[in-house]
């Protein structure tokens, strides 16, 4: 499910797009399998954090992509707070 | 300066190289997209043993290639005028690296260029191939050439002056202590170690290893500068 809702992206330097469920469902996979977590268990937390974005930006018509990073990371914290760690850090690491 | 303070030196230097984390943190990327891509172990085993062998030749390249360059300019004579300007290179570098090392924010970004921290970022992620990998390696020693180029400097000018079987020792020597982090990192890797354990450890002794390399910097300038220009204006040699 794809809502009507804009994603500023980082920095502002490229074009705004479209929120994509599947987009952030996939780094939030990526990110509980990079702390080696059983590939089942990383769909259904990655499941359960985009619902709760979703919630969050249902009042919302523009977000930024950084603002998405810092929800999703808050509720990744509550399933899984080692790859909510790598998560936050994937931007700032270099 | 006789062969072991020599080799005391370059080991020194050496060290400090290896507190410098802009190939680490490479690494530590590397790693985790390669696990998430839920690529075999055995392929990331590959990708960051390629990477830390880049890492390796392109410090053989660097530090052999400057030593060649001033044995030609100075044929084993350093003057003492570029062992001083050395060690006041060494000094400013420590400063720098106590002032601006680690951005002042959260994670473990540092002071590069950031068009530099994005082509590392990006490549990284699109990284699939052991070649690639190496040339990562090599690519993540040129970023942090303006840190390391001191202690490659002062390791250059010792090498210099040291006999043919000693000087290959020495590249040697400088090149297994400087990847000393790396193959740290790349161990707990391929043991199946947490990367989320890996990077907090890093974040939480970042200020450490910034104090850490700059004190080295320091420390390593004094005792260069005391060996050889106190030491030669004293001692009359």
């Amino acid at each position: 499910m794809n809502l009507a809702v804009d994603i500023i992206k980082r920095g502002g330097q490229r074009q705004t797009e479209r929120f994509m469920r599947d987009k952030l469902h996939k780094s939030i996979v990526s990110a509980c399998l990079s702390v080696r977590t059983p590939e089942g268990q990383a769909e259904i937390i990655a499941h359960a954090v985009c619902d709760s974005v979703i919630i969050w930006l249902q009042q919302r018509p523009e977000v930024t992509s950084h603002d998405i990073r810092i929800v999703a990371a808050r509720h990744l914290k509550s399933h899984h707070p080692e790859a909510a760690y790598l998560y936050e850090q994937h931007r700032i690491t270099i | 300066m006789d062969i072991a303070v020599s080799i005391a030196i370059i080991a020194l230097a050496a060290l400090i190289h290896a507190s410098f984390q802009l190939s680490v943190s490479v690494l530590t990327l590397l790693s985790g997209h390669t696990i998430s891509a839920k690529r075999t172990q055995s392929k990331l085993l590959r990708l960051t043993t390629s990477f830390v062998i880049g890492a390796g030749v392109m410090t053989i390249l660097l530090l052999s290639s400057l030593s060649l360059l001033l044995l030609n300019i100075f044929k084993g004579q350093t003057p003492q005028i570029v062992w001083a300007a050395s060690c006041g290179l060494l000094v400013g570098v420590a400063l720098s690296v106590w002032l601006f090392y680690y951005r002042r924010e959260k994670g473990t970004s540092l002071w590069v260029p950031r068009g530099i921290a994005r082509y590392l970022n990006d490549r990284t992620k699109s990284t699939k191939l052991s070649a690639e990998a190496f040339g990562l390696g090599l690519s993540s020693i040129v970023g942090e050439l303006l840190f390391i180029i001191a202690p490659i400097l002062i390791s250059s000018l010792v090498l210099v002056q040291l006999p043919p079987f000693w000087q290959i020792a020495g590249i040697g020597i400088y090149t297994v202590i400087s990847l000393l982090s790396l193959i740290i990192v790349w161990v707990l890797v391929g043991s199946g170690h947490n990367l989320g354990a890996i990077q907090k450890w890093r974040e939480s002794n970042k200020y450490f290893l910034q104090f850490a390399a700059g004190t080295g910097l320091i420390v390593l300038g004094f005792f260069v500068y005391v060996n050889e220009i106190l030491g030669s204006t004293i001692g009359g040699f």
